[in-house]
């Protein structure tokens, strides 16, 4: 008993020393459930916390510092769900981040964040599940998500398909909600798009070889192959594939723009991918984020999620911060459009810009939050919809190829319909 | 302190849930002997089975029958206690790690036709548009999940009296007698494949009505519900709690889904900022370190079997099986 007190003690000590530099007096506890137990969360719930120093070192969320409490789910719905509940009853959140797949994301809302009338904002779900959810008014407006509808991501990869003028395509997907909604938008925008999609192939997580799912998708004979995979399956896939002397053509969507991956594939094979992804704004705000981040963890901020779960981190303590002091989940959900507003305050995505948001939200203005990924903007379903990149591989990272703005983009897709 | 309750409600609800799904087990291997690797599959097939039959019309997936919720239960266990037939009469005659291997072949086929069969499942979505039964009565709140937790203590109670009156019975003891010595039991004139394959669709169909519960609680169900990492859960339960003990069984869901949620709880309250992103590592290691552990010092369970003798009254008392 003694032993555990000290060992309690020590932890508390040094959960002080590394979040109690400033000088509040009081603590506001915000929760996330992300699946740190897995390769590519923890990057994610590391960002997160990156975000809550950020904001700690702008004086915290109404002159309290802010302490996120991190639980893991394990990708594992049950646990996922306990975790949210302890989250919400034991530590008494009010904003719970996450979680980052939607078979996790989904219980949880229906089953933990609506009945209890918390604010869930998560980085990375994707399924489109959410959104008919969303218009059936079950979320009851607590629900939002940083990560750009699929629909933006798709579209670009037609787009990338046209201007190269690719008349055939396959696909190789991630066997999972995101992926699955890759697949079938992708098609049918190729399709609007004039490119012929040969064939679409399911990718499995965790296989040791993905030699007939690429055989397959080679017998089509296409002129370019489209990725819709996570960088473990997709280094695995894609070495096969060129092992097997398919194409360099390659469309990748965001999720593979990792170094990981291309350090495992080698940058000489990459020289004809060309990849997708919704893209940060043409402000200083997100070479902001870069820099820091590169400063923190030494490296680009490369990986599926990152600069979503930043955003949502950040955005859900703005909208605290605008709702004001024991704001109820509702109230915080309800003052987000005062921080993401297009005719706000431009503010930056780091410490500073936090801080100057504070003195506007303090004088009744209103906010438009430029983020690492975009100046997110939620529709009344909680999506956002974005800006748009092309980018390629390089030594250090990666570069844009091309840039198209929100409108650029809206008037892609709509010409596709 | 409300928030402690309200947890503690909703930690419960789950806890016996798969309470119910370890009684099964606990029929199939503790009683009959037969190990099954493949929980997950009779478990997905309620839960699927529950909210097809019971959910609202949605695109893009078969479902929203919008039946009366007990003949939804009722079909969701009807199609584990089917699907467990069918795999069952295939199967049974491998005996204990070929039956294992067999069994985990099914459920990792399972989730994957349910992951893949979009226009039946709603593939890796997975299966939403539920209205839990009461909810327009009592709300979603906390009264609601009071009320569910009863109905499932109800179910569990249900079970466990089940079990426990079937352990006592002639047929409990020619479950045990196989599980013994099949040859012995042949000999007398028992038909060991018929009892087993009535052995495992039994557990099966109360794997399935756990799944359904479970499915009905979060009001949705995704192939990610139905990895094998559930049947390694189910498993810890049981052989921490003790085989062939149905009050085991149950004590070891409460206690191994006690473990993984408080070593979690416990872990993001005490462990440094810097250890946290580790946690979940962390707590897999502390899993895994309880059950090697139990296996090594307590094999037999925190309850061990009970020698039972079907009539009441000749109790030779409490000698175990070695």
């Amino acid at each position: 008993m003694k032993k555990t007190l000290v060992f309690a003690a020590v932890a508390a000590g040094m959960t002080a020393l590394s979040t109690g530099v400033q000088a509040q007096d009081c603590t506001t506890k915000i929760g996330a459930a992300l699946p740190t137990s897995v390769d590519w969360g923890r990057p994610i719930a590391e960002v997160a916390q990156f975000a809550v120093d950020q904001v700690n070192e702008a004086g915290g969320v109404g002159g309290c510092a802010i302490e996120m409490v991190l639980r893991d789910t394990q990708v594992d719905p049950k646990v996922g769900v306990d975790a949210a509940k302890a989250l919400v009853d034991l530590e008494g959140v009010k904003v719970l981040l996450g979680a980052v797949s939607s078979g996790v994301s989904m219980p949880i809302l229906s089953s933990v964040t609506v009945p209890s009338g918390v604010m869930q904002m998560s980085c990375c779900s994707s399924s489109t599940a959410f959104t008919r959810l969303a218009e059936e008014g079950k979320t009851k407006g607590l629900w939002f998500r940083t990560f750009a509808t699929t629909a933006v991501q798709s579209a670009m990869g037609a787009k990338v398909a046209a201007d190269k003028g690719w008349k055939s395509v396959a696909i190789l997907y991630k066997n999972d909600d995101w992926g699955q909604d890759m697949a079938k938008l992708i098609a049918a925008d190729f399709a609007a798009a004039g490119v012929e999609v040969t064939v679409s192939v399911a990718i499995n997580d965790a296989q040791p070889s993905y030699r007939a799912e690429v055989t397959e998708a080679l017998g089509s004979q296409p002129e370019a192959l489209y990725l819709a995979l996570y960088p473990t399956e997709g280094t695995s896939a894609v070495r096969e594939w060129l092992s097997l002397g398919g194409t360099q053509n390659m469309i990748l969507a965001n999720s593979l723009k990792s170094d990981e991956f291309r350090d495992n594939v080698g940058l000489q094979y990459l020289g004809g991918a060309l990849g997708t992804d919704t893209a940060s704004p043409r402000v200083e705000s997100a070479d902001a984020f870069k820099a820091a981040y590169q400063a923190k963890f030494g490296s680009e901020p490369n990986g599926p999620g990152l600069a979503n779960s930043y955003d949502a981190a950040i955005i859900a303590l703005l909208a605290m911060e605008a709702a004001g002091k024991d704001a109820s989940g509702a109230d915080i959900a309800a003052a987000v459009s005062k921080v993401t507003d297009p005719n706000g305050t431009a503010v930056t995505a780091d410490a500073a810009g936090f801080k100057s948001a504070k003195t506007t939200l303090a004088e009744g203005g209103t906010v438009m939050y430029q983020g690492a990924t975009g100046n997110v903007r939620f529709d009344v379903n909680g999506d956002v919809s974005a800006p748009a990149v092309v980018w390629k591989f390089t030594d250090s990272g990666t570069e844009e190829v091309e840039y198209l703005s929100l409108t650029e983009v809206d008037a892609f897709i709509a010409s596709l319909k | 302190m409300i928030g402690f309750i309200s947890y503690l409600v909703f930690f419960s609800t789950v806890a016996a849930i798969l309470a119910i799904a370890v009684l099964g087990l606990n029929l199939q291997w503790g009683n009959t002997g037969l190990f099954n690797g493949g929980i997950v599959a009779s478990f997905g097939a309620g839960a699927y089975g529950t909210l097809i039959l019971g959910g609202t019309p949605q695109d893009g997936h078969l479902g929203g029958f919008e039946l009366f919720y007990p003949l939804a239960l009722a079909g969701g266990m009807a199609f584990a206690g089917g699907l467990a037939w069918v795999v069952g009469r295939l199967t049974l005659r491998l005996r204990h790690d070929y039956l294992a291997i067999a069994t985990f072949g099914v459920a990792v086929a399972f989730e994957n036709v349910m992951r893949n069969a979009t226009g039946v499942t709603g593939g890796a979505q997975g299966i939403r548009g539920f209205e839990r039964p009461l909810q327009n009565l009592l709300g979603s709140g906390f009264s609601y999940n009071l009320v569910f937790l009863v109905a499932v203590l109800a179910f569990l109670a249900l079970v466990y009296v089940f079990l426990e009156r079937l352990t006592v019975s002639p047929f409990g003891r020619l479950l045990r007698a196989i599980r013994e010595d099949e040859t012995a039991a042949r000999s007398l004139g028992k038909s060991p494949d018929r009892v087993r394959l009535a052995a495992f669709v039994t557990g099966s169909v109360i794997i399935g009505l756990a799944g359904g519960l479970y499915g009905t609680f979060y009001a949705f169900v995704s192939p990610q519900d139905v990895l094998p990492i559930l049947t390694f859960q189910i498993w810890a339960m049981l052989i921490v709690g003790g085989a062939g003990n149905n009050r085991g069984a149950m004590a070891g869901a409460f206690l191994i889904w006690g473990a993984w949620t408080f070593s979690g709880w416990a872990l993001s309250r005490f462990a440094p900022v810097e250890a946290q992103l580790y946690t979940g590592s962390i707590q897999f290691v502390l899993i895994g370190m309880v059950i090697v552990g139990m296996l090594l010092w307590r094999p037999q369970g925190l309850f061990p079997e009970r020698l039972v003798v079907s009539q009441p009254g000749v109790d030779t008392g409490n000698k175990q099986r070695d």
